[in-house]
């Protein structure tokens, strides 16, 4: 993991109880895993009255520092001795290691759904619809009488936040083409996962 | 169900009479080929010669049993209805028979040429799919994600489009039982019915 000099220095202030005492340290450890990982998190996440007898400044680079840290390390996946060995080099004590670790522990699903959400696809397809329908004439062309189905999928763009939707008719034939072509497609997974 | 035929159409058909069985079934041929790939006006010209008359008369021959042919095979009518319908233009026997039979021999065809010209939307030609997991990516590395990408192929009026998609196996299983259940709709009474009491 590559840490700047500016995560480093947040962390050693975080580090001294003169500068947060175990209060504080909680509350701004709490609070940089909910600014991450709340989606509805607002702006006031460092509005705590514990937290405000520290120069903001100070507060808002410790804040960083934590935060991009937890991202790093729940990028990489990182283990309890790895995050000890790096909180030992910064100085903290074992009692806020072992706090650091079990806020992290807590947090490590929910932070690993929320990175792997974040890139690019393909176009995702969320959903289908489906119509049958009985043709029995056209303009062109009387007593028709055949069974046709309209076929919608709903398909979410990583890139627009549209959401089109890419329809097709088909037969019976085709659509049992279809149908068995995706259900090869499901034993091929399942059969996957069995090995 | 008779056909309707105005009065111009069967002034242009009454030239049939006046050649004999083989031209008319040439002229058959000639009309069933102008509905697959459009009219060639220089085919006229060379049959007005040969048979003496003016090419807009051939042409209006043509035309006529084109246009004979196609309501017959649109309107999908009976045999009897075609003979009845024919019979008010106070042909041969021998002819009547000939133009029943262009009829019977290229009504198929005919419907299936029509059909091309009905609305339609971009219809399934193919579907192919693979298995992909994905192991990393930018933010976020070591995961195990599995993926189904799908190659959708779709043709419409002719054109072949193709879409990449991509799925995950929970809503694959979700498409597939979604439009089994859609083929199974098909086989209930309530369709069967339909099938049945509307032709």
């Amino acid at each position: 993991m590559e840490l700047s000099e500016s995560v480093q220095k947040g962390f050693q202030m975080l580090a001294d109880p003169g500068s947060f005492d175990s209060n504080a340290f909680t509350l701004l450890l709490r609070a940089a895993f909910q600014s991450l990982l709340d989606a509805q998190a607002d702006e006031a996440v460092l509005d705590h009255p514990d937290l405000k007898h520290i120069d903001p400044v100070v507060l808002k680079h410790c804040h960083a520092a934590a935060a991009t840290y937890i991202l790093e390390a729940g990028k990489h996946g990182a283990d309890k001795s790895t995050l000890s060995t790096y909180l030992e080099d910064c100085k903290f004590d074992r009692e806020r290691i072992e706090l650091f670790c079990t806020e992290y522990q807590n947090n490590k699903n929910s932070l690993e759904i929320l990175l792997g959400s974040i890139g690019r696809s393909l176009p995702h397809i969320m959903d289908v619809s489906w119509r049958l329908e009985y043709q029995i004439k056209t303009n062109q062309l009387h007593r028709m009488y055949r069974p046709a189905y309209l076929v919608t999928l709903s398909v979410q763009n990583t890139d627009s936040p549209s959401y089109p939707e890419i329809s097709f008719s088909c037969s019976m034939e085709q659509l049992q083409d279809l149908v068995g072509k995706l259900k090869d497609a499901s034993k091929s997974l399942e059969r996957a996962t069995q090995l | 169900m008779l056909l309707a035929l105005s009065e111009e159409h069967k002034e242009h058909l009454s030239f049939l009479p006046q050649v004999d069985s083989a031209v008319v079934a040439e002229f058959g041929r000639i009309a069933v080929e102008f509905l697959r790939r459009g009219a060639n006006p220089k085919i006229y010209e060379g049959a007005a010669r040969k048979l003496n008359v003016s090419s807009d008369t051939v042409q209006h021959g043509v035309e006529g049993l084109t246009y004979l042919l196609t309501e017959s095979s649109k309107l999908m009518i009976s045999e009897l209805d075609f003979q009845d319908s024919v019979f008010v233009l106070g042909f041969s026997e021998e002819l009547n028979k000939l133009l029943l039979q262009l009829y019977l021999d290229n009504r198929k065809e005919i419907r299936t040429i029509l059909s091309e010209l009905a609305p339609s939307l971009p219809s399934y030609h193919n579907l192919e799919w693979r298995l992909d997991v994905q192991l990393a990516s930018r933010s976020l590395r070591q995961q195990i994600k599995p993926a189904v990408t799908i190659k959708l192929h779709l043709n419409q009026n002719g054109d072949h489009n193709t879409k990449v998609l991509q799925t995950d196996p929970a809503t694959l299983l979700h498409l597939v039982q979604q439009l089994e259940q859609a083929l199974e709709e098909m086989k209930t009474n309530h369709c069967r019915r339909v099938v049945r009491n509307i032709k």
